[in-house]
């Protein structure tokens, strides 16, 4: 398949690399030519402009930070897109303008697909994202195999913006899964009490989660380089809480996790891991 | 091993039971007759009082409600501590204030009796299945004498540290399952709201980072709109009481568990106690829904 990528950071490149190692044809575009050459010394393509690669390719992905990235690239793959390609996004965006790319694409004949993932950059590096996607359903089967090679739960969860919907609540599960554990270890050491054992006993009974095997962990050896850097989940929140603003959704938990995550930012740790929900608790404390 | 075992409740009755099979010689005592019933069958003594248990026996089992019944039961008149003789062990499964174990162990040790806090995580299955997580406070040469009586009852055993902190772990627990909830009921009202499956996105993140025992389990009784406990709403609603007189006690921030508290407040408010407290997920629809 001829496939264009745009948007390889520490997500996109792993990405790109599996499409390739599967026999794929890529094409990248970047900012930097820099940043693309190890893909370029692996088979990669060189594309001049998002336009130019769009029209050499049958599929296009993007894998970039917000809003306003995807809406500007929206814009400028249109004008290369032939009727009948897709254009992919992983990132997390607003469902809102999900839903607006879709047909605005729509209306030339372009697909468009919402595909926010989740799994992180190791969940990128083994092939093991989970996918959650809006779009046609009869798109599955020409996706399948282009899925299948990064990640290993795929779910088509509905229309245009069903994907972003899933992964907002994805990351109010999972980012107030964090605020709990930092809340747990809080309370854990200022009882006097190892939290690593704490969370050695809790992983074992209904409190098991992903994120308390990680997050815990790392909250218990105060190993607070990003994962994720928390500045991304800070970004997710206040695209999450501007849907639940507009659709009147009452979000009473991931509106208090979000009020942390604005002090974390404020405490300048928005470039380190998100289980720095644990100092801003400390701070608070601190004399 | 001579076990006496008060508080014979939907945990207690299956766990007595594990002892007694497990070739122990059982202590009742219950303030409700009709507790004893299914022990009829099994080599147990009834007595009279906590009291006549704690004289017969080497190890004696707490599984009552709160901090109260515990104290009740160890220092009340016919108490634990009137009948015990030295060395005897007492063991508390019941989930209480961390600071309240602490104070009752350091009172039973004046008379020369030996206490654990033991609080347990995995419910009434988890009793019945003997898969119970125990996360236990107390001494470690006293814990080695009752861990092979744990390990008839659990699957996950650990010592946290001294007395009061298995407590501790349990209000941990409980700040991450009530939370949980929460979460998970927040996200499916969020996505149903958004008109997108709710089915569909359990599924997807069950393979991502939001995984979790709550999002499987809790989630796809959500799912089915399955209110029956399980785990009653009150009695989380409780155990986060705990969690926030200890934040009280030692001055710390805890601002989740604070609105996941309020949350619980108002299910039972609201006429939820008595069911699971999957039932957040009605009281959210509730207040998100026209009248």
């Amino acid at each position: 398949m001829k496939i264009g990528f745009i948007g390889i950071g520490g997500m996109g490149r792993p990405m790109v690399e599996h499409l390739l190692v599967a026999g794929h044809c890529l094409t990248v575009w970047s900012r930097r030519l820099e940043s693309a050459q190890p893909l370029l010394a692996l088979g990669a393509n060189w594309s001049e402009s998002p336009t130019a690669l769009a029209a050499q390719c049958e599929v296009v992905c993007t894998n970039v930070t917000g809003d306003a990235d995807v809406a500007a690239l929206a814009d400028q793959l249109r004008e290369g897109l032939a009727a009948d390609s897709v254009h992919i996004d992983f990132s997390t965006i607003s469902p809102a303008l999900a839903r607006l790319i879709g047909e605005r694409h729509a209306e030339h004949g372009v697909d468009f697909v919402d595909a926010p993932v989740s799994g992180g950059t190791a969940g990128a590096r083994a092939a093991t994202l989970a996918i959650m996607w809006g779009g046609k359903a009869a798109l599955a089967e020409r996706l399948a195999p282009l899925f299948a090679c990064l990640g290993k739960t795929v779910v088509r969860v509905g229309e245009s913006g069903a994907g972003q919907v899933a992964k907002a609540c994805n990351q109010m599960v999972m980012v107030a899964a964090i605020q709990a554990c930092a809340e747990a270890a809080h309370l854990a050491k200022a009882a006097g009490v190892d939290f690593a054992k704490v969370q050695a006993a809790m992983l074992g009974g209904s409190a098991n989660s992903r994120v308390l095997d990680f997050f815990g962990g790392k909250m218990a050896r105060a190993d607070f380089a990003a994962g994720v850097e928390a500045r991304l989940h800070h970004k997710d929140f206040v695209t999450l809480m501007a849907a639940a603003t507009r659709g009147a959704i009452p979000l009473p938990i991931a509106g208090t996790v979000m009020q942390q995550l604005d002090v974390l930012m404020a405490a300048g740790f928005g470039t380190q891991d998100t289980s720095r929900l644990l100092s801003v608790l400390e701070q608070a404390a601190r004399h | 091993m001579n076990v006496g075992f008060i508080g014979l409740g939907l945990m207690g009755r299956p766990m007595a039971l594990h002892l007694a099979k497990a070739g122990h010689s059982l202590h009742l005592w219950a303030r409700r007759p009709a507790s004893l019933e299914p022990f009829k069958a099994v080599d147990a003594h009834l007595h009279l009082s906590p009291a006549e248990v704690a004289r017969h026996a080497d190890v004696v089992f707490t599984m009552v409600a709160d901090a109260p019944d515990v104290e009740a039961l160890a220092f009340g008149e016919d108490g634990l501590a009137s009948g015990a003789r030295p060395g005897l062990i007492v063991v508390d499964m019941s989930t209480i204030n961390p600071n309240a174990a602490r104070q009752i162990g350091a009172e039973l040790a004046a008379k020369g009796v030996a206490f654990i806090d033991a609080p347990v995580s995995g419910g009434e299955t988890g009793a019945i299945n003997a898969s119970l997580t125990i996360m236990a406070g107390g001494k470690p040469e006293v814990f080695e004498q009752v861990k092979p009586l744990f390990e008839k009852l659990g699957k996950s055993v650990t010592l946290i540290g001294d007395v009061g902190a298995g407590q501790v772990a349990k209000a941990c627990n409980q700040i991450l399952t009530g939370v949980g909830v929460m979460a998970v009921a927040e996200a499916f009202n969020f996505a149903a709201k958004n008109d997108v499956d709710v089915s569909k996105v359990r599924e997807a993140l069950l393979g991502g980072f939001a995984y979790s025992r709550i999002l499987e389990n809790h989630g796809q009784r959500m799912l089915d709109r399955n209110f029956k406990p399980g785990f009653k709403a009150w009695m989380h609603q409780k155990d986060l009481r705990i969690v926030m007189e200890e934040a009280h006690r030692l001055g710390l921030m805890l601002p989740a568990s604070a609105a996941t508290a309020q949350l619980f407040n108002a299910m039972v408010g609201s006429g939820m106690g008595e069911d699971d407290s999957i039932a957040a997920l009605k009281l959210l629809e509730k207040i998100s829904t026209p009248e």
